[in-house]
């Protein structure tokens, strides 16, 4: 019995470092000092991040990645909010069936979404730009809205919203006082995870946005040519803006899967 | 009533239709089509699948034959990662499930790029190996291999196939196993009937979503896969520097097709363990 507990103990460690330090390892080489990323470490330095923000993209990709991203969380947590809401008065049967449909995109591989995407914005003459991205970007960020937001409203109690309304408020007026209140939280971490999502998307980002670059495109333009260290301070740069929003979002909306 | 409710989902289904159904009905038309002088003609014939299916055996072979066993591999990591975050580490449970949830959103081309730091002939476990003397020469089968594809794929897919497992495996209560037990049941009979029965739903998703996302990648198979091609990679050129749009969609929906033979193949395979 004991054995076993150490066993598995000694296996949930080897797991969990396995999926870990890959991303640990990222951060950390974008604060060393050699140009090729090995051990030992001699020393730490912050030259890759003054490379980095010297680059002559580095600003616009930024730029382009936060307009994106929020963008796409904007209008995700609104049209996601509205069917999770909908979707949370029908039958439990009918709701889980429309989820799924709705979900198929994110289970698709992103290369055939993108060159899907390409292909019809083209033909219907659509220019590609930012606005193409983030309407691309929809297709996955809102079945994680709906997801999440309809997890907190198949719990959500209507008799609030009936006394409000018997004591004579409008429709809107319950929705806006009452209602909104109350799935805030879980809606603002539905957004944040939207946001996590759309920065760190590559694959249909690439095949949509025409000229342009996000911070994703950036780095992979950077790898391709070279495994210099500046490459791991963008990463870093990515990691802390998904990680801590996705964090943030799983800390207010306590959704675990 | 009703129909106010449905208006809500009005907004979403929009964007689905307008753009996941149109936009991959039109693609799916493309494939019918031809290229002549870089212009689609709306001319139907089945060439392109014709050359997407003979001129590309080995492509497929070399990509199933990474993303079945990634598949499959993952699947029973993430059962047996879950089921130990659920029942065999106590507290240190809900840090691996928070390992799980960062990992989930850690950036897709860092973590490939990682690998590819980590594997490489000057990379870190040579790096190390050679600093501690261990080995004289930088072991060279880690990077540029099907090994290090599959590596590479399992970590980045780890925790889709974790997170809905644990979920299911949360439902499962200690009264349940204590009353098995009582009852005698053997280990076997705790594990296979009770955990496994109770996340086949997770387990098969695990799957499914694996072999689609694997057999459709291309930037892993570029960054890592050295001389190993997916299909994926003869795809996206067609869409950049080849202006081959009709072949390149045969191709993506010959591999949608196989892949979900495959998928059709192992749930009927799944379900002769069902016990009912």
């Amino acid at each position: 019995m004991i054995i076993d507990k150490f066993i598995s103990r000694i296996f949930a460690l080897i797991l969990s470092f396995f999926l870990i330090s890959p991303i640990l390892l990222v951060v950390l080489f974008a604060f060393t000092d050699r140009a090729l990323a090995t051990f030992p470490i001699n020393s730490f330095s912050l030259k890759w991040w003054v490379e980095i923000f010297n680059h002559r993209q580095f600003a616009s990709c930024f730029f382009n990645s936060v307009t994106i991203g929020l963008s796409v969380a904007f209008v995700s947590a609104i049209t996601g909010t509205m069917a999770a809401i909908g979707l949370s008065k029908l039958p439990a049967k009918t709701a889980s069936i429309t989820l799924a449909v709705i979900s198929i995109p994110i289970m698709l591989p992103p290369l055939v979404l993108g060159i899907a995407l390409l292909s019809f914005y083209v033909s219907i003459g659509m220019k590609l730009g930012l606005h193409t991205v983030i309407i691309s970007h929809l297709l996955f960020t809102q079945p994680f809205v709906i997801l999440v937001v309809y997890a907190r409203m198949i719990t959500f109690d209507y008799s609030v919203i009936d006394s409000a309304r018997d004591l004579g408020a409008s429709p809107l007026k319950a929705f806006l006082t009452i209602t909104m209140p109350i799935i805030q939280p879980v809606v603002i971490g539905a957004a944040l995870l939207a946001v996590a999502l759309s920065v760190d998307d590559f694959i249909i980002t690439f095949f949509t946005i025409g000229a342009g670059n996000t911070l994703p495109t950036l780095v992979f333009g950077m790898m391709r040519t070279s495994l210099r260290p500046s490459v791991n301070a963008i990463g870093t740069i990515i990691l802390l803006m998904t990680i801590s929003s996705s964090i943030i979002a799983l800390w207010i909306t306590r959704y675990r899967g | 009533m009703r129909n106010k409710n449905f208006l809500l989902i009005v907004p979403a289904i929009a964007v689905f239709s307008l753009l996941f159904v149109l936009p991959f009905i039109y693609f799916f038309l493309i494939s019918l089509w031809k290229i002549k002088f870089f212009k689609l003609v709306r001319d139907f014939n089945l060439v392109n699948y014709d050359k997407a299916i003979f001129n590309y055996v080995e492509i497929f072979i070399n990509t199933y034959s990474v993303s079945i066993p990634v598949a499959i591999i993952t699947t029973v990591i993430g059962f047996y990662y879950s089921y130990l975050a659920r029942f065999k580490t106590g507290k240190f449970g809900s840090l691996m499930i928070f390992i799980a949830l960062v990992t989930l959103f850690g950036g897709y081309l860092m973590k490939i790029y990682a690998w590819k730091t980590i594997l490489g002939n000057e990379g870190i476990i040579n790096s190390i190996l050679m600093y501690f003397s261990i080995i004289k020469e930088p072991l060279s089968f880690l990077l540029y291999t099907k090994q290090g594809l599959v590596i590479t794929f399992v970590h980045f897919l780890l925790p889709f196939s974790i997170l809905p497992t644990y979920a299911s495996l949360r439902g499962v209560n200690e009264i349940e196993i204590d009353s098995m037990k009582d009852l005698g049941a053997k280990f076997y009979h705790v594990h296979f009937m009770l955990f496994f029965q109770r996340c086949r739903a997770g387990v098969l998703a695990s799957f499914v979503f694996c072999l689609l996302i694997t057999s459709g990648d291309y930037i892993t198979p570029y960054l890592i896969g050295g001389k190993i091609t997916f299909i994926g990679n003869m795809i996206a050129p067609k869409f950049g520097q080849f202006y081959d749009w009709p072949g390149g969609s045969a191709m993506s929906f010959t591999m949608l097709t196989i892949s979900i033979l495959i998928i059709i193949l192992t749930s009927y395979l799944f379900k002769l363990t069902d016990p009912k």
